[in-house]
């Protein structure tokens, strides 16, 4: 039997369904402007981070549900050369600033979709203790869903967060002022890993933020 | 987003951190023994207290493409009896210091960005041009007899005769080069002010939250822009953002942020008057007049600095100053000091995000209260506030400007009997 789930739990399911659907009306509308002309804009965009951006490949980094202001930095880097890389750099130097802020809008609203990574095992734990030893919920906010400038790293995609954290702690990675590039002097390279198996397998927060 | 939520989220945020500093330490000896070491704190985390490393305070990033007027609360302003708030022009993406030409061009600068801008008035509208691209942090800008004096991270330059070029800017000449040699990271933008004795005066403010500076850092700096010649003006500022001379005494006073990670309420930032050239303020030793520094005020005493002119309130971030000498307002407000406060993030509670005056009574001392609020909405959420003033300009007619880097947003505040 492929679906031997009871009538009780298909109700929950949709009541819950339902829940969600009332949290985005109630939370997505006032942040929404912008975001009807972002949705056309995007479709350059699915290409590489997936539909409603929910990217499918490990080396392209999901946008949806990440913060708006996370993303309009973003590409305020790419386009001003401040961060740089051979795909987004292009593509961000058409863009105006409302062309950004109606991305933003779109993407910020979009459902971020359960991550398909599983972390392997052994890297629950170790994940757990160095995301806590190095502090990152005190930026990336509860839950590591991001806030404002700084990006959700719950269920990203794993292999762009260990080229993010490679080039910070590279120092080759742009960003506003160096605390990403200091923090990631203290991961090895076998650390880098871990956290990014961790990170990617991590559940997204429903309305974290 | 709403408040609600935003609370919620902090809550979780702390909840989670406490959580997880429980189970580390109930389980110290799962850390491996090579754990490496801590990162090197970036200038804001320098100087934290053990035990603060896992603090949820943390400076805010301003809006870097702006955000439009009608996407905020802008109804929630309030200014005193007579006085009206307006939004003044918008789509000045992180608009930081202000500048008055003599034709009424209107000079903004930007801290993180690279730009300065010149709003026309035209028709009742402003027009916005980006008017100079690529500069290194180019947050001071002073307009005098002509010229458009701007100052980066690394030099001080002049744009003559540029309010007939505002579409094709000269090329820059420089009047000093070489104030940042080390290129760190650090308190070394730089706010801009033109003094009655024709010289520029500027800050170099500390590398960190709490080390000991080199003799040219923590520091106000002159330069005479004929000759370039550069002299220190006062000492023991750990970093100002925003100065002004007095109308009548001619002497400088200026806004100064003290350090940070002491607690909610200490140290106080302060508001300073230069009376001698040379003079100390007090930086890294002695905060408020009366706070020893835990580190290096051990062997000093705070009788051997300068104590401010006024406390201004701890974390408040004092910004751009001017004194008030229009006609608009009323009589009272005459050589008053407009304060705009661009903080706190440094502080569990949050204060500020307003501007503030200063008056001052018979005797000479001051005292400060709110001129305009309303940007400060909820002083436990994450980020507290909608906006952030920056700098004020007083313009030819006594109405007052307030820059806010948040939104790229510049207010206007008048006054009708």
């Amino acid at each position: 039997m492929r679906y031997p789930r009871s009538a009780t739990a298909r109700r929950a399911r949709a009541a819950a369904f339902a829940a969600a659907l009332l949290m985005l009306a109630i939370y997505a509308a006032p942040a929404a402007a912008g975001a009807e002309e972002g949705r056309a804009k995007a479709a350059a965009c699915v290409a590489c981070h997936g539909e409603n951006g929910n990217s499918a490949s490990p080396a392209f980094p999901s946008l949806s549900g990440q913060p708006k202001q996370f993303i309009v930095s973003s590409l305020f880097q790419f386009r001003e050369g401040k961060r740089q890389n051979e795909v987004m750099s292009p593509m961000a130097a058409k863009l105006s600033n409302a062309d950004m802020n109606d991305l933003a809008a779109w993407f910020s609203a979009q459902p971020a979709l359960a991550p398909q990574h599983k972390t392997a095992p052994a890297n629950v734990d170790k994940g757990r203790q160095l995301s806590v030893q190095n502090n990152c919920v005190a930026c990336h906010a509860a839950n590591l869903m991001g806030q404002q400038h700084i990006p959700r790293l719950a269920g990203q995609q794993k292999d762009y967060l260990r080229a993010q954290l490679a080039s910070f702690k590279a120092s080759t990675r742009g960003e506003m002022d160096g605390v990403m590039t200091s923090a990631a002097q203290a991961l090895s390279v076998e650390d880098i890993d871990v956290l990014a198996d961790y990170l990617a397998g991590l559940p997204v927060a429903a309305g974290a933020r | 987003m709403t408040g609600i939520f935003k609370i919620t989220g902090i809550t979780l945020a702390m909840g989670l951190a406490s959580a997880a500093l429980a189970q580390q330490a109930a389980t110290p000896a799962a850390v491996p023994a090579t754990a490496p070491a801590a990162a090197p704190a970036p200038s804001w985390k320098q100087g934290m207290a053990e035990g603060q490393a896992s603090s949820p305070l943390h400076p805010f990033a301003p809006h870097m493409t702006g955000r439009p007027a009608s996407e905020l609360p802008i109804d929630k302003l309030k200014v005193p009896a007579g006085f009206k708030v307006e939004v003044w022009a918008e789509g000045v993406p992180e608009a930081r210091s202000m500048t008055l030409g003599d034709k009424g061009t209107v000079f903004v600068s930007n801290r993180n960005l690279s730009n300065v801008y010149a709003i026309v008035d035209k028709d009742g509208k402003r027009e916005v041009k980006t008017l100079l691209k690529g500069l290194n942090s180019p947050n001071g800008v002073v307009f005098d007899k002509g010229t458009l004096y701007v100052a980066e991270r690394h030099r001080i330059t002049r744009y003559d005769g540029i309010e007939g070029k505002l579409d094709s800017p000269p090329e820059a000449v420089v009047v000093i080069d070489n104030l940042d040699p080390n290129k760190q990271p650090g308190h070394f933008w730089k706010y801009m002010a033109m003094g009655p004795d024709g010289k520029l005066y500027f800050n170099i403010g500390s590398p960190q939250n709490i080390t000991m500076p080199t003799y040219m850092e923590a520091s106000i700096m002159r330069v005479d822009p004929k000759t370039g010649m550069i002299e220190n003006y006062a000492q023991g500022v750990r970093n100002s953002v925003g100065m002004a001379f007095h109308p009548k005494t001619k002497q400088l006073w200026f806004t100064e942020h003290a350090r940070d990670w002491i607690s909610d309420d200490m140290p106080s930032d302060e508001l300073n008057v230069v009376t001698k050239k040379g003079e100390h303020f007090g930086f890294p030793y002695c905060f408020q007049g009366d706070f020893l520094d835990p580190q290096y005020g051990k062997n000093r005493s705070c009788a051997d600095f300068t104590p401010p002119k006024l406390n201004l309130g701890a974390h408040v971030a004092p910004l751009g100053m001017r004194f008030y000498t229009g006609k608009m307002f009323p009589a009272a407000y005459t050589n008053n000091v407009l304060i705009a406060q661009h903080g706190s993030w440094n502080r569990t509670v949050k204060q500020g995000y307003n501007v503030v005056r200063v008056s001052m009574d018979a005797k000479g001392n001051a005292k400060s209260e709110p001129f305009l609020e309303g940007f400060l909405t909820d002083d436990k959420a994450d980020p507290p506030m909608w906006g952030r003033p920056v700098d004020v300009l007083q313009m030819r007619d006594g109405a007052v400007l307030v820059s806010d880097d948040y939104n790229g947003i510049i207010y206007r505040v008048s006054y009708k009997k």
